[in-house]
């Protein structure tokens, strides 16, 4: 569970985030909004790469300000970026024990999780695969298959769809409906495709200038005028 | 009272670096302006210097009036630049700061096996200066009239590039290409026509720091290609990008390394070593760039 | 045959993942150092035998730096330097302490690492362009230090000095079983595997994968709970310890170490035998090294002037550094293709 109380972040004259507060409850939830509307920021916050300038955000009752970006992963915190960041030179297995290097409890514990992760997102066949040889649906797997290490809490994603085609995308929702059971794990999603939000988010919060526009259950919002409007606006 | 006589007592030795500290000067502004321009750190920079002066010697050794083998050194560095501008640095310009400043690490190695090549290392030379003959006595210490002037000198360019860059158009197109250059590039600011023009300048500055340093100090390929050095550390301490800093930064370089030259015989040898550590303090005490953040 | 021709470079190259087996290419390692310092054990005459120990020690301060380079993207322009810290360290334990050849070796390389990370460490965090410049700083201080108080020769006092006479210097003593030129070069050459198995032991290992991660991305990788700093020092650490060993292989070679030998081009020359050979694989290492020895005892050899070393060097660089791969990428990539081309046939 994330509480996040009038948490604002302002850099000279920008502010990305106004002042907002949210929870995420829900075992999956959402997080919308149009370009610029604050929530790549918001994951860099829970993160711990930017600093807010006023608020504070609780991770499962734990206060995160002031923690390191590695405490907070020790804390069950788990994350994917906007580009896959997947390496070249390593193969899909290794990609993943790189991680349980460092989030898993040992050698053996790591070996079962990265094997159970990579069956999970279905690249065991390709677990010695290099990198560079993996496709754009394998290598999102690759990095999903990475957020499911060393027993996460919370996991952020941001924009896993990015780039997949209708089929992907479905193979993708399949996989992220069961995610929070199997791995007794809250996930919170940014995606910009409403279909992907509205099939597989419980809850979701709308962001819109850093401030929030609404949050409840997914149809509601996605059916709200107010939000509507803020999409259309921008077009 | 104590902190009076012992800012006496340096005084002399302040006065003794104006020469070599104009030097650093005008490499370090020189540096920074590329650096502003084009992202690349020249470490060619002393190389370039290096060819002016020893062409600028040789000339005048074959008999050519000094003047005009000032002029020859100087324009012979300015077109290096300006070529190595024109040639290999489009071709790296996609690629990280790091990489292109080692690029112009293997200019700086190409030349400096040149000139050593034809004019040997170790031999004592000094380039001398119509100048060097008349001098000014100040706070005890023999100034010739070259160090004063260079000391003009580097005033006058670094003020001059300043103003260059604020008044002009061109001055503007640099100053877009520093903070900017895929929007520039996108908004019509003629990037190789700037970039070349940055290192044309840098060429010139090089040419002229280099040939006074050939006096001051002496002529030597390895002294005058890694006068970079010490200019870079300045530089730095300018954070790369404040111009009158790095002006300031040159001067302070050339004052410490004259201090240390008068303290002992010992500590002279090391003097070269002086700005490289003033300026690691000054990294780790400031902390310059980011922490945890995509290298560049 | 037309494979040759048809060799597009790919951005990077061999990885663990590939069907060559940990196991073949330890192999390789051995019979491809081993057959070549045969060669040269056989072939070479006075000259060129100490010429090529001093070039499997380069080797070894390349391999640092590919380490740094290849792995983390770290430019290090000290690695030289670092020798002579590795040499000056043994000089003066060997002086003090008289222990084991191996002994010798290892308080050198750890002496250079210390030395390395000290310095080393405060530009960890910053743009890798100024700890491309703080190392060639440390280089050229090093020069200047050393010129100063020169190499320990058992003389008294910590700095090991002897009077002007020279005639009390001593030598430090070669192991007893490595003592003659081509069993000291063979030495150094069984020396030189260990420290390319070295290398490859961590790349294969956690400290590798967590170094392709900070390569990949810092922020990425600080979000997967790698401890950045840590594993930047080790690979400082093992890089400093390479090229303090190739500096006590080298004091034993010559059993004295002079300043004039470590001047900072010579720091900018070993980067650029990394460039040249390929820093992702131990071959281009390998190579490299080599070459930043043979082509300056290569011109002496004619009687050519050796500052057209440096003029062959730097002109190398600028184009270096167009292709990653280097020659020993270049022709890892062709033996690997023979081989995938010599399974196919023999499957069939």
């Amino acid at each position: 569970m994330i509480k996040i109380d009038t948490l604002t972040v302002q850099f000279g004259g920008i502010k990305p985030l106004d002042d907002l507060d949210a929870q995420f409850v829900a075992p999956i939830c959402g997080l919308i909004g149009p370009n610029g509307a604050g929530k790549t920021t918001l994951l860099n916050v829970l993160s711990g790469f930017v600093r807010p300038t006023k608020g504070a955000i609780l991770l499962n009752n734990a206060l995160l300000l002031g923690l390191s970006p590695r405490r907070r992963v020790s804390l069950g915190l788990r994350r994917t970026f906007q580009q896959e960041l997947v390496v070249d030179e390593l193969t899909a297995m290794e990609n993943v024990q790189a991680i349980a290097d460092h989030v898993s409890r040992d050698r053996a514990v790591a070996r079962r999780e990265v094997g159970l992760a990579l069956d999970f997102v279905g690249l065991s066949d390709r677990r010695n695969t290099l990198g560079r040889q993996l496709n754009l649906f394998e290598r999102r797997m690759v990095e999903i298959a990475k957020t499911l290490i060393g027993r996460p809490t919370v996991i952020l994603m941001d924009e896993p769809g990015a780039g997949l085609n209708e089929s992907e995308t479905e193979r993708l929702r399949r996989l992220l409906v069961e995610i929070p059971s199997k791995f007794n794990t809250q996930l919170v999603l940014i995606d910009h495709d409403a279909d992907l939000i509205a099939s597989v988010c419980i809850e979701t919060l709308v962001l819109d200038f850093g401030k929030r526009l609404a949050m409840g259950p997914t149809r509601a919002v996605l059916n709200d005028p107010v939000v509507r409007r803020a999409y259309l606006g921008r077009e | 009272m104590r902190v009076f006589a012992f800012a006496m007592y340096l005084l002399p030795f302040i006065a003794s670096g104006i020469g070599l500290g104009a030097v650093y000067a005008l490499a370090s502004v020189g540096l920074v302006i590329l650096y502003r321009a084009s992202g690349t750190l020249n470490f060619a920079f002393g190389a370039f210097g290096g060819v002016a002066a020893f062409l600028a010697w040789q000339l005048a050794q074959d008999g050519v009036p000094a003047p005009l083998g000032w002029i020859v050194g100087v324009a012979v560095s300015t077109g290096l630049a300006y070529g190595y501008g024109r040639v290999f640095a489009p071709r790296l310009a996609h690629r990280d700061r790091v990489v292109r400043a080692v690029a112009t690490l293997g200019l700086a190695l190409f030349l400096f096996g040149g000139m050593a090549l034809y004019w040997g290392i170790g031999v004592a030379r000094r380039l001398v200066l119509p100048t060097d003959l008349n001098f000014v006595v100040l706070f005890g210490v023999r100034l010739s009239y070259t160090r004063l002037i260079a000391l003009g000198l580097s005033l006058a360019m670094a003020g001059g590039i300043g103003l260059f860059l604020s008044r002009t158009r061109i001055g503007l197109g640099m100053r877009a290409l520093a903070s900017d250059r895929h929007i520039s590039a996108a908004i019509g600011v003629r990037v190789v026509q700037i970039d070349s023009l940055a290192w044309l300048v840098n060429g010139m500055f090089a040419g002229i720091a280099g040939i006074l340093l050939a006096n001051i100090n002496r002529l030597d390929a390895g002294t005058l290609t890694f006068l970079v050095i010490p200019a870079i550390a300045a530089a730095i301490m300018a954070r790369l990008s404040s111009l009158p800093g790095a002006f300031i930064g040159g001067m302070v370089a050339g004052m410490i390394e004259a201090l240390l030259i008068a303290t002992s015989p010992e500590i002279a040898n090391l003097r070269s070593a002086g700005p490289y550590v003033a300026a690691l303090i000054f990294l780790m005490i400031v902390g310059v760039g980011q922490g945890v953040g995509a290298r560049e | 045959m037309t494979e040759i021709s048809k060799i597009a470079p790919i951005p990077l190259v061999v990885a663990a993942g590939s069907e060559i087996t940990p196991r073949m290419r330890a192999l390789a390692i051995v019979v491809v150092v081993s057959a070549v310092s045969g060669l040269i054990a056989l072939t070479s005459g006075g000259y060129w035998l100490s010429n090529f120990t001093q070039a499997y020690c380069m080797v070894l301060a390349v391999l640092g730096c590919a380490l740094l380079y290849g792995q983390l993207g770290l430019v290090s322009l000290c690695q030289w330097a670092l020798v002579g810290v590795g040499g000056w360290v043994s000089l003066r334990f060997y002086h003090y302490v008289h222990p084991p050849f191996f002994v010798t070796i290892l308080v050198g390389g750890v002496g250079a690492s210390v030395i390395g990370m000290i310095w080393g460490l405060p530009a960890l965090r910053m743009r890798g362009l100024y700890l491309a410049l703080v190392t060639l700083m440390l280089a050229g201080a090093f020069q200047s230090l050393v010129t100063v108080i020169s190499f320990p020769v058992g003389g008294p006092g910590f700095l090991g000095q002897v009077g002007a006479s020279g005639n009390d210097r001593i030598n430090m003593a070669r192991p007893v079983f490595a003592s003659s030129d081509t069993g000291y070069f063979l030495f150094v050459a069984g020396a030189t595997i260990l420290c390319i198995f070295l290398v490859e032991a961590h790349r294969r290992t956690k400290p590798g994968r967590a170094w392709a991660l900070i390569r990949k991305n810092e922020q990425m990788a600080v979000a997967a709970g790698v401890r950045i700093v840590f594993y930047k020092a080790w690979a400082f650490a093992l890089s400093g310890f390479l090229a303090g060993v190739a500096g006590a292989l080298l004091a034993g070679l010559f059993g004295q170490l002079d300043a004039s030998a470590f001047p900072t081009t010579n720091s900018i020359v070993i980067f650029i035998g990394t460039l040249l050979g390929g820093y992702e694989v131990w071959l281009g290492a390998f190579l490299g090294g080599i070459l930043t020895r043979f082509i300056p005892a290569l011109l002496i050899d004619l009687n050519v002037n050796t500052n057209a070393g440096f003029m062959i060097f730097g002109a190398a660089l600028l184009f270096a550094l167009r292709d990653p791969l280097g020659i020993g990428g270049q022709l890892t990539i062709l033996a690997e293709r023979l081989y995938k081309k010599y399974q196919a046939q023999r499957a069939s």
